[in-house]
């Protein structure tokens, strides 16, 4: 802790030197009768006119006010126009809240300083998602103003119940992280032991919620085990299952914990539409998680292995179609998935006016092209094609990327080893999802272990009225979500 | 650390030295879809009819595929097969074997002598038809390109499975329980006979493809008999006929019977043989199923129903004598139990079968007094109650 020195000037005089005189660093002496009144704030962070309009205004007119108290100080504390006025004796806070986009009032002769929220409009409004679109549901997502995204969620959960607890992380960005839980609902347990992890975080920066998330696991995967969220709806249905929700501030993406495998496979759009429908669906997705996976690797193993597996008028099709080409189905497949990845890779960083431009060369190159030339059979490019339209039903990037990553190793096996290296490497992949844990929850429930009151909405989604409970898995605090009618 | 390097060298120790055993590339492979077996003088003549080989070195798309025989001798199976790998440029690969043509000398002197191969091939299915050539040799009919499918071996195929549903003159028989027929107690096999209509050489040429009557096409013929696992003759359409109703195959076939000197054509369906053993010298077999009226030339009206009933009863009378008659030829002359009736009594009389087990074929079977009943049915006439004529 550091004292206010008694001489605004003074004060006035360190911060500027403080900031290296940057240019922003903006302040106004007053003098009414004879008591220096300083006022401190960052052009860049702050709005200008919200400081002349309530503050230099209003300490004029309090100037100007014949009935002045003895203490200029509290004259001002009690007069100005304000929401958010607070005052601090700890010099060393003055930068947090000069950046913050605060206006710091300093008198002569006061040790402590007054603290106004004067912030500037540095963020875009609420906009749709971008990144996890949907049909059926609201459309608003977070921004990178941290007490906008709060006020999202506490727009849908009006229960004060809704705690947030808030931390800085980061010596020099000194970053807001909120961790959002329903108390009653939420495990305190697990909400302390977020608490603790983070707490243990000493960095120079935290700009975005993917810098904490490693902090926030148990152990090593190459699977995301903290699912990222940009969509306020999906945070409230967590919080309202007892997840517990970080939010950064400056990062439209919240993490929810404890992630367990089968969220990756819902959408917020499951609780909106007909139950018996998105049963179907998600049986859908899992066989599109199933192929994505397997068929590059199933494709090689059957075609240069297995051959005996293959319908006989299929077999010679495809043997026909593979004269010619030079290389071993393996590299084939290797090729096209890589081109493929490389293509998706570009496209997201590529501005939009050359994406058109891209999706011909694709095409074109990719699936005619490279067929008439004679360096792929035109099946490799239907299976590579096939994976690829399965492996964009997954919003989350991380969890993408882990099944990429799975796909390779499969393919690897299956070109050294067959249809028995698929079998065993699917065991060695099912152990290491199985091994996975979280906060106390294994990143398989609720199957392994089973739970059966929770299967109601895992694969088979029942009727929203006929789900009384919530999942076990993830708290075991108040597990009735609805009352059964009589 | 010491737990990663031992994953490492895991890793790299199932990778190579699981080696390549087993990998190969599709356009390394002669896929075999039909192999026939000739027999000359002293030597075996096998020809594995190739079907992936590729109109033309560009050519990458579907149904493009060519076919292409090749054939071998030796003086055993192993011998000619060695002959076809020196001049096939690709690895010959067995496991996609639709048919299996066996040309007459090989019947007459035994199959067992060629199955060997066959089964004890880990790459070959042991589902694929079997087909005795008549007439021709083997190696002639694999060679024969038909218009409606893509490659000969396919063509053979699809000839049996309709052929076994809607004529009731072939069955299919698989490899399988062709093998399984020939060890069974009491029981001798009947195989499928295929044979050409037309010239050979036009029938094998791209040709034949080109015009709108082919040259020459495939027929499948009547059943040929085996005793044990070698041929004794072949059986008369008619006979066909009957001996696969016996057998219980056929289901639905049409049947012609002469009434008031006028032919009527009968659609029979729902066709099933029960055969009862009264003791090792009497059988009873009863034959029950219904037919609908398919083809009438005059006069009858069938609103009558006492005239459907008389039809009824002709029906039944023909059908007895005809499968009377197909009994009695093969206790007569091939003297091959091929509908099993040995076999039926080996079930259900197992002690008294062990005295007729070892002259059965030659003395019991000629000897069994057979007893059949039919039970057959008209159902329904059609759309039509008169036949249509001029001045009505």
């Amino acid at each position: 802790m550091e004292k206010i020195d008694k001489s605004a000037k003074k004060v006035i005089d360190k911060t500027k030197k403080l900031y290296g005189n940057s240019p922003d660093v903006n302040n106004r002496l007053i003098n009414i009768k004879g008591t220096n009144v300083g006022i401190l704030f960052l052009e860049s962070s702050s709005q200008a006119s919200t400081v002349s309009d309530f503050i230099i205004k209003g300490t004029l007119y309090a100037g100007s006010n014949k009935n002045l108290f003895q203490n200029i100080f509290d004259t001002l504390k009690n007069s100005l126009f304000n929401s958010q006025l607070f005052t601090i004796n700890d010099y060393s806070q003055f930068p947090y809240f000069l950046s913050s986009g605060f206006t710091i009032i300093v008198v002569d002769g006061s040790s402590d300083a007054i603290i106004m929220e004067t912030r500037a409009q540095l963020d875009r409004g609420v906009t749709e998602s971008s990144s996890e679109p949907i049909l059926r549901g609201s459309k608003d997502s977070f921004t990178e103003s941290h007490s906008k995204n709060l006020g999202l969620i506490r727009k849908r959960i009006k229960d004060p119940n809704l705690w947030f607890d808030e931390l800085k992380i980061g010596r020099r960005t000194q970053t807001r992280i909120s961790i959002a839980y329903i108390n009653g609902i939420a495990d305190p347990k697990k909400q302390k032991e977020v608490k603790k992890r983070l707490q243990k975080i000493d960095i120079d920066g935290i700009l975005d919620s993917g810098n904490i998330r490693d902090y926030l696991i148990e152990q090593k995967s190459i699977f995301p085990q903290i699912r990222s969220t940009e969509r306020p709806d999906v945070v409230s249905q967590a919080l309202l299952q007892g997840k517990i929700v970080i939010f950064v501030e400056n990062c439209p993406f919240t993490l929810i914990l404890p992630t367990v495998f089968i969220d990756y496979l819902h959408t917020s759009e499951d609780e909106y539409q007909k139950s018996a429908n998105i049963t179907f669906t998600r049986v859908l997705r899992i066989l599109a998680l199933i192929v994505t996976v397997f068929t590059p690797a199933i494709y090689i193993a059957i075609t240069t292995y297995d051959q005996n597996t293959i319908p006989d008028k299929l077999l010679i099709s495809l043997a026909i179609q593979r004269e010619g080409v030079p290389f071993p189905t393996a590299f084939e497949i290797i090729l096209l998935t890589t081109i493929f990845e490389i293509l998706r890779e570009s496209d997201i960083r590529s501005p939009n006016s050359m994406s058109a431009a891209m999706s011909i060369v694709g095409a074109l190159v990719l699936g005619q092209a490279a067929v008439d030339a004679g360096i792929v059979s035109p099946i490799t490019v239907i299976v590579v094609a096939f994976t690829s339209i399965c492996s964009l039903i997954f919003t989350d990037i991380d969890f993408m990327n882990g099944i990429r990553t799975w796909r390779f190793i499969f393919i690897v096996a299956a070109s050294t080893l067959g249809i028995i290296g698929i079998l065993s490497f699917t065991i060695v992949w099912l152990i290491k999802l199985a091994s996975l844990e979280n906060l106390e929850t294994s990143f398989l429930s609720p199957f392994a272990p089973l739970s059966k009151t929770s299967q109601v909405d895992a694969i088979y989604r029942a009727p929203e009225q006929n789900i009384y409970t919530r999942p076990k898995y993830i708290s075991n605090l108040n597990p009735h979500r609805q009352r059964r009618s009589k | 650390m010491k737990k990663t390097i031992l994953i490492i060298i895991t890793i790299i120790l199932t990778i190579s030295l699981s080696g390549c055993s087993g990998y190969d590339e599709l356009n390394k492979l002669s896929i075999v879809t039909a192999v026939a077996f000739d027999k000359t003088d002293d030597e075996y003549e096998l020809s594995f009819l190739i079907a992936n080989s590729p109109k033309s070195q560009t050519s990458s798309k579907e149904g493009e595929a060519k076919t292409t025989v090749y054939s071998g001798k030796g003086k055993t199976v192993t011998e000619a097969i060695k002959e076809i790998e020196q001049i096939s440029p690709k690895q010959i690969y067995l496991g996609h074997i639709n048919v299996v043509i066996i040309s007459e000398d090989i019947g007459e002197d035994g199959f067992l002598k060629i199955s060997d191969w066959l089964i004890r091939n880990p790459q070959t299915r042991k589902k694929f038809y079997l087909l005795q050539a008549k007439d021709v040799s083997a190696k002639n009919i694999i060679k024969i390109v038909s218009p409606l499918e893509s490659f000969p071996s396919q063509s053979i195929a699809t000839l049996i499975e309709s052929n076994a549903q809607s004529k009731a003159t072939a069955t299919s028989v698989t490899y399988s329980n062709f093998i399984g027929q020939i060890l069974e107690k009491g029981f001798d096999p009947v195989l499928p006979s295929i044979t050409i209509k037309g010239d050979i050489k036009d029938g094998s040429s791209e040709k034949n493809l080109e015009t709108t009557e082919p040259e020459s096409y495939l027929v499948l013929g009547p059943l040929a008999i085996y005793k044990g696992d070698k041929l004794q003759g072949f059986s008369t359409d008619k006979e066909s006929q009957s001996i696969n109703i016996l057998k219980n195959e056929a289901k639905e076939f049409n049947y012609n019977i002469e009434y008031q000197k006028e032919n009527i054509s009968i659609e029979a369906s729902k066709l099933k043989t029960v055969i009862k053993v009264k003791d090792t010298q009497n059988i009873e077999i009863t034959v029950s199923g219904s037919g609908d009226i398919y083809n009438i030339n005059n006069n009858i009206v069938l609103q009558d129903y006492k005239e459907i009933k008389k039809i009824e009863k002709t029906w039944n009378k023909e059908m007895k004598k005809d499968l009377e008659k197909a009994i009695k030829k093969t206790q007569t002359e091939y003297k091959a139990d091929i509908f099993g009736f040995g076999n039926i009594i080996y079930k259900n009389l197992p002690k008294k079968w062990e005295k007729l087990e070892n002259d059965w074929n030659d003395k019991y079977f000629p000897k069994l007094n057979i007893n059949i009943k039919t039970n057959l049915k008209i159902n329904a006439t059609g759309s039509l109650v008169k036949t249509i004529k001029e001045g009505e």
